[in-house]
């Protein structure tokens, strides 16, 4: 029965192609926006090159300092001895790594100028982010106790630096403002989208100009916390704050008048919504705005094909009476429509899959992110197939209601 | 005709509100993103009021270093201006043209008080960066005596504070111990790019013990390459081993305020794209299901002698009705805005949006309506009444 009502279906979409044309090309459109929008999310927050470890990792990003009447308030990253003496600390978690904010400078070569993405970080970044190391090996320990001029270089940097993407580097020098640092490995670039682990060259925290020997509680770092398990990230946090908790007051004024300190080790998702909405009420609203916009995304061209569904099926009053006439039950017609109309959505969802790849494919290709991975990987997919059935649910229902209601003498008599 | 086809509409208002609501958003969110666009392209026409070709940024950050920064600072001014290749130098606040800082403070003389951009430079700064002198001069070493600091306004700055008043030689008050000196002023100086709006300005002279500004703007002659910015990079790092040194092109760090500009323009027009595709296909399936439900009296009518072009001016004047209801609704919303002077933005550009708003709308709606508006004038008569 079900091969029979898709066959129809069929039939009487082909009956008016404009109609079904401005149908298909609604429910396109949409569910294209949304998988671009979906594949674009978890692209952002997903565990992805090189962060992999994302769901069991948190991040300490953000410090803020006010007074207890909040008349003045400072927030930023922290200083590297902060993190060393709160977060490097912790006994719970497997690995802590404490690096730099991206900063920025130039290296000259040949005429040429290169704009640099410069990071500090110690040894334990690369074991807590999973960086390809297409040549060489990471700096140790002991380039660190030396304070070596050493560093890693992305695989971009090395083609516009040394010009030949394919001889080995290692053991060659690139020079940045007057000192020359040897090149110790070569690693596949990310995308600049993951702030935290993007940069072209990254040097050893001892290597000059990397301040981190500031004291005070701020500077320009920032710590990934990578735990056992997930099981273990609350007993981290709570680890971590009561940490932060037995600060003295003398060090929370950190030389202002500062009395409050807040600082969290959040998993990035958090972190993220945190940068936005401060407060729990702010928190709400947030989720509040981005719930209503989905809804609307989604309902309003929904609620619009609805009349363009009702007078497709208005056509087959006849038909629709003739079957009541013969003992259809009004629930047989209604799943009918609702066939019908889940039918000619996955059609508009396989245009729209189509499409989402063709963009998807542009947008790492155009270079407009350098080493975008957008991808449509399972979770993507799953969420939009699940999206196409809520789509003709919401479109499908209610035509098909009022017409598998409709008396049998008014269905004949049109 | 007009009071039939406002008569068939009210009687059916409650059908169409979904509509009626959907035309009242996007004539809404046009209306937002038109005036947005208005008023960045009447800014853009604004001269920016200086120079940036071949003016290069020296970023110096002292990082560890905190043994005599006045003097070594000093020290660079003199070794830059020292090269061929260099036209001009001029040492300047972290708030450079084109960057992301900003301060900016209350200033006050005889109770009018005027929030201004504060900038600090020296004495070569209206030649680095070509800042024309409508009235007094440019600040030199000698106008920094004691307790009077030399500065130098804009005409914006002028107008709010002075009004008609001779600005030169007035002392207007810094601290308890100091004073201000109006010695000039220039035209304008919008260092946010061509899209920021002209706003009250102040240059104040740099003292020479001040260890705290540290950008170096640099004129270099046009044609100057990167081996000349790797031959400076490398002299600074010789006198000023440990201290940052980065060097940006002021007209590629303008393009990137374009860019940040362009975002929220793209992204409410994104929106209102949305917008406008749900209000045409909500209006495919109105017309489609309300042509579909009054064959009867279109055949009757067509019976009767109405010719083709009759039957779709009714159709299309119905949806004009439509489209006209919420655009009544929006202006009274909109109207707010060029009256009330919101954001002190000029009534020209709201006006200008409004218009622009209306007009797109019913472009729309009109494209929308004359593809099923056709079909319906197409019924032929015989077919429509032989179906009752």
């Amino acid at each position: 029965m079900l091969l029979n009502y898709i066959k129809i279906a069929w039939k009487v979409l082909l009956r008016h192609p404009f109609y079904t044309f401005i149908t298909l090309f609604g429910i396109s459109l949409t569910l294209t926006v949304l998988m671009v929008l979906t594949s674009f999310l978890d692209h952002l927050f997903g565990p992805h090159y090189p962060e992999n470890n994302r769901s069991r990792s948190l991040y300490i990003a953000n410090v803020l300092q006010t007074d207890s009447a909040q008349s003045s308030m400072s927030s930023g990253p922290a200083s590297f001895n902060f993190l060393k003496k709160y977060a490097k600390s912790l006994k719970t978690p497997e690995k802590v790594t404490v690096m730099s904010n991206f900063s920025f400078s130039n290296t000259y070569i040949n005429g040429k100028k290169i704009k640099l993405n410069t990071k500090y970080t110690d040894t334990e970044f690369w074991e807590v982010t999973n960086f390809d190391f297409l040549e060489g090996k990471p700096y140790t320990i002991q380039n660190i106790n030396n304070g070596d001029h050493v560093a890693v270089i992305t695989d971009a940097l090395r083609k516009q630096y040394f010009d030949d993407g394919s001889q080995p580097v290692v053991g060659k020098s690139i020079e940045v403002e007057n000192i020359k640092y040897r090149i110790i490995g070569v690693i596949k670039g990310s995308p600049v989208t993951r702030i935290y682990t993007y940069g072209d060259i990254y040097f050893p925290y001892t290597a000059p100009k990397s301040n981190y020997e500031n004291k005070g509680m701020r500077g320009s770092y920032i710590a990934i916390v990578l735990a056992k398990s997930q099981s273990d990230m609350a007993a981290i946090q709570s680890e971590f704050d009561s940490g932060i908790a037995r600060i003295p007051n003398a060090e929370i004024s950190d030389g202002r008048q500062f009395t409050k300190l807040v600082v969290k080790a959040e998993n990035y998702f958090d972190h993220f919504v945190n940068t936005f909405a401060r407060n729990d009420s702010q928190r709400f609203l947030f989720y509040a705005v981005i719930v209503f916009v989905i809804l609307m995304f989604m309902g309003l061209p929904a609620i619009n094909l609805i009349n363009v569904n009702v007078s497709r099926i208005l056509e087959r009053a006849s038909e629709i009476g003739v079957r009541k006439a013969f003992g259809a039950p009004s629930k047989a017609l209604l799943w009918q429509f609702i066939v019908e109309n889940i039918f000619i959505t996955f059609i508009g969802g396989m245009f729209a899959l189509i499409l989402s790849f063709l963009i998807i494919y542009l947008i790492n290709t155009s270079g407009w992110i350098a080493y975008a991975d957008l991808t449509i990987n399972f979770t993507v997919f799953f969420v939009s197939v699940f999206v196409c059935l809520v789509f003709g649910l919401l479109s499908g229902v209610l035509p098909a209601f009022r017409m598998s209601k409709l008396k049998i003498v008014d269905a004949l008599k049109a | 005709m007009l009071r039939h086809l406002f008569k068939l509409i009210w009687n059916k208002k409650g059908t169409h509100s979904l509509l009626i609501i959907e035309i009242w958003a996007s004539f809404m969110v046009l209306f937002g993103v038109l005036s947005l666009i208005a008023y960045n392209v009447n800014n853009y026409l604004d001269p920016i009021g200086f120079e940036y070709q071949s003016v290069w940024n020296l970023d110096l950050s002292h990082n560890q270093d905190t043994v005599e920064v006045a003097a070594k600072i000093q020290r660079i001014l003199q070794r830059v201006k020292s090269y061929p290749e260099v036209q001009s130098v001029s040492r300047m606040s972290s708030n450079t043209p084109f960057s992301a800082n900003q301060m900016n403070n209350s200033v006050a003389y005889n109770k009018i008080s005027v929030l201004t951009d504060q900038y600090r430079s020296d004495e070569n700064m209206s030649t680095t960066l070509n800042l024309p002198i409508i009235a007094g001069r440019w600040y030199k070493k000698e106008d920094m005596v004691s307790k009077s600091v030399p500065i130098v306004i804009n005409s914006r700055f002028k107008e709010k504070m002075f009004g008609n008043e001779n600005p030169l030689g007035k002392l207007i008050k810094k601290d308890d111990k100091t004073f201000f000196k109006v010695i000039g002023v220039i035209d304008k100086f919008k260092a946010k790019g061509e899209f920021m709006t002209d706003a009250p300005a102040m240059f104040e002279m740099i003292s020479s013990d001040n260890d705290w500004d540290s950008n170096i703007l640099i004129k270099v002659k046009p044609g100057t390459d990167a081996d000349f910015e790797a031959k400076l990079v490398k002299d600074v790092a010789v006198m000023l081993p440990g201290w940052g040194i980065e060097v940006s092109y002021l007209n590629e760090s303008r393009e990137n305020r374009h860019k940040l500009t362009l975002v929220p323009v793209i992204i409410f027009l994104i929106i209102s794209g949305f917008l406008l595709t749900n209000v045409a296909l909500g209006l495919f399936g109105i017309l489609n299901l309300s042509i579909a439900r009054r064959r009867g009296e279109i055949g009757l009518r067509r019976a009767m002698g109405a010719t083709e072009g009759k039957v779709a001016i009714q159709f299309l004047g119905e949806i004009w009705v439509l489209a006209a209801f919420s655009m009544i609704i929006g202006l009274v919303f909109a109207i707010q805005f060029p009256i009330m002077n919101v954001f002190d933005i000029a009534s020209g550009i709201y006006i200008t949006a409004i218009i622009a708003a209306s007009i797109i709308i019913f472009l729309i709606v009109t494209l929308c309506a004359w593809y099923p508006s056709r079909q319906a004038s197409r019924i032929h008569p015989a077919v429509a009444l032989h179906e009752e």
